[in-house]
This record gives structure tokens, sequence and C-alpha cells, in this order.
């Protein structure tokens, strides 16, 4: 630790002006400041500072994300230890060039994004397209904005957005079968070659087809589907911790859920033979795991209290409208894009009431 | 719920009186607003300081700066005299605490007071100080007394925060027996063995009002002086009795000014704290300069946080002295939200001081801060273990804890703002340079209470970004109306030439 210390102190001369490494000082100083609580202090009042930072916020996210991720190794086996390293690696290096460019800090964001990132993919696609999709996430749907805080769009959904319309074979039917027993995949590589472990259907395509899956594997997550949303009860866990650190923010998750059931309920109590019950609904696919991660994402959701709610409504019913009405079997991805770009435009108008509130007040 | 307290109360004495007070009740509701707890709360005992030998008086405080002499080098002064005055605010005194031999040229910034000839209290309590005249017309005097003998300097307008004027009329004047900031001197403690000083400053108060009400703030929690209080001013139709939750900063004047419903349009608000009712007793009752202060020595950096009883320009030297641990610290005139920083320049306590907080500077850098799990630091958010903890006071010091990074919209910064604005809106409208919008979202409610820079994860430092774009704004206007100002006077020229030559 001590000598870690001396290290970073001998190094520091060549990232300084002047020194050789210069243009590569936001690496230093990010990895720095990664090992060691920076050395910056306060200069006026307030004197003293809370120690919540941007880095424990976004940390929290990964801590939330650890039951998903070992139900996810134990049904899908270790080739997301794979997909997680391409992920890191790429988006990082993006992240990092684009830190070296602008001469700005390096943005902790990235480690987010890194993770959700393969846990929204088939268990099977590709390493190149993983690549591709972390690359084309982070640079058109953060850097080129600005970098984390002035994104509008979830980086890793842009992603996926992107890999879902360029390669939509490889997106939609390569499915793993999921482990079971003791051990599951824990110890097994599963690739597309592995004709054995693969099925075409997950079960949002199954209901489609007529057959429902039964309640209790969507809740446990023994279902084939994107590697990390298939246990309804990892992602509770997680998000519940998100809810109690309040790094996610209730009111989102609440009103995504809330609207979603509504809608659902009213369509299954409409037309019971055609549509699936609403639990049903709330474990299958990736609504939960959108819900507690992908929407409680402070920067492209809205700032304000009342807009989140409203927010929440928008994706918990065009999920709904999507997966029952169109072509495609899930909507979350697209119901969150789509709030996305409404999350501004409902900020806008509640700053605007609750200036005019504030324009009363003397 | 304090009002609901007192509206149970008044049920109890009629049901016409609550009907009228629900129909008058202020509906503002006290929002936001956060605890720091943190170590070094200076305990209840009040010490005195031995007779200073001699005295650093700062020709600028917080509001005031004494740039008019009324003395000269060389020439001695006796106790209560005023040294010099504060031209800009209406002549306030910088009255001399004890009777010495005054040097001018010693310190820069500083008035210094030797050969200090220790307080006797006989003479000082019944002799009434020589510069005291009365001019009929202009102040009674009572007024008059307030002013000279250095009460007058514990008034502020709530809604300004400045010196109200001495000949004006107050809407209304609210008094707070609560410091909630950490560390500033307490009011209870100073109330503790002045309570009959304090009911007595009360009525004297009263005396120079009309018919405005008077507000008293009071915690809402049952402590023995705080029944004591009561029963004390039971009498008193007119003080009000207000509770508040004990929540920096609901102590705040402003913030208690909207909260009753008053509009600054109106006339000023005259606020004041424990001591200065304490102070006006002082002066309109027994007629004595009010020299002698109490205030709070505190912080983690302090040995032994307590109450100490000075007068203004006691060297800080004399008075830290091992008082603070021996490291690197960084002094505070006032408390760790608000408090300025005292530089290398600075030798005195200054006139408005009512607190020193002494904090530790953050030298150590810890390995992986940031995944640690956090038992021992509280956090406004829920992301440390310490969640899981009783509160406790916490060892902080000078560290900024984090890195600068844009805003993430957390909205933490709303939460806690107890002024009902917006602070990430306002920023990001600074951030692109927008001035007017953040007039329109009412960055002049800002109370640079300091909340929201101390809960920012970005690290952003959004009171400072506040107070300046304030100040430009002020400046902007200012600059408008000298320029109409200007533009009248030429219209006014030209007419009158255009007379002239009508004339002619």
């Amino acid at each position: 630790m001590k000598s870690l210390f001396k290290l970073f102190e001998r190094a520091k001369p060549l990232f300084e002006d002047g020194g050789r490494f210069r243009p590569f000082k936001p690496v230093f100083d990010a990895l720095e400041n990664f090992f060691f609580g920076p050395a910056t202090t306060t200069t006026a009042a307030p004197h003293i500072r809370d120690p919540l930072d941007v880095k424990r916020f976004m940390s929290m996210v990964i801590v939330a994300l650890i039951p998903v991720l070992l139900a996810s190794f134990y049904f899908f086996g270790l080739r997301l230890i794979t997909m997680l390293v391409v992920s890191y690696a790429v988006g990082g290096a993006v992240e990092v060039l684009f830190a070296v460019i602008r001469k700005e800090e390096i943005n902790e964001g990235f480690l987010v994004t890194g993770m959700l990132f393969p846990l929204i993919l088939p268990p099977t696609l590709p390493l190149w397209m993983v690549a591709i999709g972390v690359a084309f996430g982070v640079f058109v749907g953060k850097e080129l904005f600005g970098g984390t805080g002035r994104n509008i769009f979830n980086p890793a959904l842009v992603g996926r957005c992107f890999l879902a319309i360029a390669y939509p074979v490889a997106m939609s039917s390569n499915w793993v079968t999921p482990g079971s027993g003791f051990t599951g995949r824990l110890f097994e590589y599963i690739s597309a070659s592995d004709v054995d472990a693969l099925t075409s259907a997950t079960p949002l395509v199954l209901a489609k087809q007529g057959t429902l899956t039964e309640l209790s594997r969507l809740f446990f997550g023994n279902i084939s589907g994107s590697v990390g949303e298939t246990s309804s009860l990892a992602v509770i866990l997680g998000g519940v911790f998100l809810l109690l650190t309040r790094t996610a923010n209730w009111r989102t998750v609440v009103s995504t859920l809330g609207s979603f059931a509504l809608l659902a309920a009213i369509l299954r109590v409409n037309d019971p033979e055609r549509f699936a019950p609403v639990l049903w609904h709330l474990c299958a696919g990736s609504i939960l795991f959108g819900a507690f991660y992908m929407t409680t994402d402070p920067v492209t959701s809205p700032v304000t209290n009342s807009g989140k709610w409203l927010y929440g409504m928008i994706i918990g019913f065009a999920t709904v409208l999507i997966r029952n009405f169109t072509g495609y079997v899930e909507g979350v991805m697209f119901a969150i894009l789509l709030g996305n770009i409404f999350a501004p435009v409902l900020d806008e108008i509640i700053f605007k009431l609750r200036l005019r509130r504030l324009a009363l007040e003397e | 719920m304090g009002f609901l307290r007192l509206v149970v109360k008044r049920w109890l004495v009629s049901d016409v009186q609550i009907c009228i007070i629900l129909f008058l009740m202020p509906t503002m509701k006290l929002q936001g607003g956060y605890n720091i707890n943190i170590q070094g709360r200076p305990g209840p005992t009040i010490k005195k300081m031995p007779e200073p030998e001699i005295l650093y008086l700062r020709q600028k405080s917080r509001r005031f700066h004494f740039t008019k002499l009324r003395v000269e080098d060389g020439r001695s002064i006796s106790c209560g005299q005023p040294l010099a005055v504060d031209p800009e605010n209406y002549n306030v005194p910088l009255l001399a605490p004890r009777t010495g031999t005054v040097r001018l040229n010693q310190l820069d910034g500083h008035i210094v007071l030797e050969d200090i000839q220790p307080l006797e209290k006989e003479t000082a309590v019944f002799k009434q100080p020589e510069h005291i005249s009365i001019h009929p017309g202009h102040l009674s005097l009572k007024h008059k007394l307030l002013f000279d003998l250095g009460a007058w300097q514990f008034f502020s307008d709530a809604f300004t925060g400045s010196l109200p004027d001495p000949m004006g009329n107050p809407q209304a004047v609210i008094i707070s027996t609560l410091s909630l900031e950490p560390f500033l001197a307490r009011g209870d403690i100073q109330l503790d063995e002045k309570l009959l000083n304090f009911t007595r400053g009360l009525e004297q108060l009263q005396s120079l009002l009309e018919y405005q009400p008077m507000y008293l703030i009071m915690p809402k929690i049952d402590t023995e002086l705080a029944t004591k209080v009561h029963e004390h001013i039971r009498g008193y139709a007119w003080v009000e009795m207000i509770e508040i939750p004990l929540r920096y900063p609901f102590d705040n004047f402003t913030i208690l000014a909207r909260y009753l419903g008053l509009k600054p349009g109106k006339g000023p608000v005259w606020s004041l704290r424990a001591e200065g009712i304490i102070a006006v007793d002082s002066a309109l009752t027994m007629h004595k300069p009010c020299i002698q202060k109490i205030i709070s020595i505190g912080g983690p950096a302090v040995l032994k946080p307590a109450h100490f009883e000075v007068c203004a320009g006691y060297p800080l030297d004399d008075l830290l002295k091992g008082l603070i641990a021996d490291e690197p610290v960084r002094i505070l005139d006032g408390g760790v939200m608000t408090g300025e920083i005292i530089g290398d320049n600075d030798y005195g306590l200054d006139t408005e001081c009512n607190g020193l907080t002494v904090l530790r500077e953050h030298r150590q850098r810890e390995f992986l801060a940031f995944l640690r799990p956090g038992f021992d630091r509280r956090s406004y958010s829920s992301c440390f273990l310490s969640t899981f903890r009783k509160a406790f006071p916490e060892r902080l010091n000078t560290a900024l804890r984090g890195e600068l990074r844009p805003c993430i919209s957390c909205n933490y910064c709303e939460e806690v703002c107890p002024a009902g604005i917006m602070p990430h809106l306002i920023h990001k409208y600074l951030y692109a340079d927008l001035l007017d919008e953040a007039e329109d979202a009412r960055i002049d409610l800002c109370i640079e209470c300091g909340l929201c820079s101390f809960v920012c994860p970005s690290k952003i430092d959004l009171k400072r970004e506040f107070v300046e774009a304030k100040r430009v704004i002020q400046e902007e206007k200012e600059e408008i109306l000298k320029e109409q100002r200007q533009q009248e006077e030429l219209q006014r020229t030209i007419k009158g030439e255009q007379a002239k030559d009508i004339i002619e």
C-alpha cells in the first residue's frame, strides 16, 4: 500500500506539464484516485463535505448487480467472464480515448455501463459483436453528448439497440438452455458452437406461440433469455439494495412496474384467452431488470420527482404495448429509450410549473 | 408540526381564537434541511477568560467595515466609547471593550488597544457613557441607547441579512433561541444564566414597537429550559411562541420569515438571537455597553470544546492556546457551513463573531477510500454501513472527499434545500451562462446555507456559484438603474435647454 503510494508519487512528474506522458494524465489521475482518496480540500464554506462521491454512487450499482451476476454464472456458465472483459476493455478504451482527447477526467460511468452491457445480451453472442456494441454505445450514446452526466440515452441500451438492428438474428435466436442441479453451468463455457445447449426460444417467444412457461421457473430464472434478466429473484434482491441505498429512486421503479402491471391487468381482464397474467408478464423478459437498473439511471431519467412518475408510466405502458401488439416479443429496451427521449421534456414541463409557483412567492 | 402543537395549545384557550389562527396560519412548510453531526460540540460550561493584556480589534467583520475612526493614535479611551464607526451602516459604532491606549498603525486592519485596565463591574454598570446625547426629533432615547451602547449590531433584517435602519419601523420581530449550525454559541446556554435578563429584554424590545408581532422561535423539544422560558413569558400576550424542529438551517431568519408569511416588501423584519435580547436588556435596563460576549469554540480539532466569555478584540492566540490539537488546522470564524477562514493576518476576535470552529486539514489519503464499508462515515445518502448506526458525531476534516464531476442529476440538492428552489437546475443555467433563466429559477431565494454543496456527490460547489451569480445579477441591476438615471438626467437637461431655447 505504502509502496504503491510511493510508486504513484514517483511517476507523477512524468504526467505533469512537460512530462513525457502528459497526454495520459487523465489515465494517471483516474488510477491514482482509484487507489487513494483524492487529496483535494475545500476552499470555502461549507468547509466539510458528505462522504458520498460519484465513485461510491456508481459502485453501489455494481454491488447491486452481484446477485444477478451469480445467477447468470449459475444458469449460463463462464462465458460471461469473457464478455465482461471485452465489454470493460473496449468500453474503457473508448472512454480513455475521449478523456485524453478532450483533456478531461475519466468518468466512473463506464464502470456501470461496462457491467450492465453484457448482462442485457444473449449469452452466446460473438465477442466481436459485444465489442462493437459497447463501443457504439459508449461512443454514440455517451461521448458524443459530452460524457457522463450529459448523455440523453442510456449508453448500454444504445449499444444493444444498435446490435438488435444490425444483427437481428444473432440477437434473437441463439439462446442457452439454463443450467440446473447443484452446480448448474458454473464450470461450463457455452458458446454458439455448442448446439446441444442452444435453444431458439425464450418464454416470451413461446408465449406468442401459445405456451406459457411456469411462473416459478420465471421467478427463479431457469429459463433462456439475456444473460442477466432471467432470474427475477436475483434482480429483485439487487434492486431492493439499490432502493435502500437510495442510489435508485423508488418513484421511477414503482411507477414503471405499477403502470406496467396496470395495463397488463386491463388487457388480461378484457381478453384472458389472448393475454398472459400480470405476474407472469412481470417476471418474464427484462421488465424487472430494466425497471431496477436501467430506468433508475439518474442521468437519463428526469430530475424532478413528478417527472419520474410520468417517465415510469411512459416506460411501463410502452413496454406492454410493444410486447403485446407489435412484432417484437420484448419491448423494454425500446420503451426505456423512448422514456429517455421524453425525460428532458417532462423535466422542462415540471420546471415550468414549479417556477410559476415559485414566482408567486415574494 | 410545530404549528399543530401551537394550535392544540390554543384550542384549550378558546375555539374562536383557533378559527382565527387557522385562517391566519402561514401556509409555508419547512422543507429540506439536514443535521450534520460533527465531533467537537461545545459543552454547556461557560469559561471566563482572564482579562486581556492587549486587544486587536478588527475593523472588518462579516457585515461591517469600521473605516471612520473616532479616536487618535496614542490617546486613551475608556470602556464603552466608540473607536470607529461604519459609515456604510448608519455609523454603527465599534466600542472599546476596555479602557486603554489606542494604537492605530501597529497592525493593518486592526485597532490595537494597549495598557488595558481590567473591567470593573461596579463602575461600568451605572456610569452613563458621555457620548450619549439626545437630539429631539431624531431617535428616541431608547433607540439612541440601543445604538450607542452596541446593542444595535445584534439586529439584522431577516430578508437581507444586513443591519436594519435604526430609525425604521419593522413589520415584525423574530427572536430565535436556537443556533443549529455546528458550531455557534448556543442560545440555551446563554439563557440558562440570564433568563431574567432575557425576559426583561423582551419587554424592553416590545416597548420600542407599536403593534408589530414578535415571534419567539423555540426548539421543538421539552427541556427544562424550554419549560422555564414558557413559564416566564406565559403572560406576554404580545410574544408568539413558535416551535421548530431542530434541523439545520431552520433557525435561518430568512426561512423563518417566509415560514411566518412575512413579505419583504412590507418593511424590515428585525431578527435577533438570544444574545441580542440580552444586549437589549443590558443597554436599556442597565444602560451598560454591550462589550462582553459568549462565544463557542468547537470542532473536531478542539481538545475541550466549550463556551467562553470574552470581549471583541481578544487575541486569538491567547484564546486558542492549549485548546487545539498540534497539527495543521483550519480556524473558522463561525460554523462549518457558513464560517469564514481566519487568515494569518487576523489577530483578534471580530465584533460579530459568535463561535470559532477548528477543523483538521486533510492530509491522509485513504487506500481504496470509495470501497470502504463506511461504518464510521455518516452520509446524507444511505450508501454507507453507518446507515445501520444511530446518529454519531463524525470526525470530519477539510477533505473534499471526491473528485469534481459533471452533475449526475441525483436530486439530493433539491431534497435538502430549505429554500424550496432547484439548485441543480440553477447550476445548469449558470453552467450555460443563462443568468436571466437563473433569476427566473429564483436564485434570489437561496439563503446560502451550503447544504447543496455539502451533499453533492459530484462535489460541485453550488453555493459558491450561486453567491457569485447573485453578485453579478445585483451588479447588473445597479448598472441598469444607473443608466436609467443618466438617461433621465439627460432628458431633463435636454428639456431644460429646449425650454431655454423657447424662452430665448
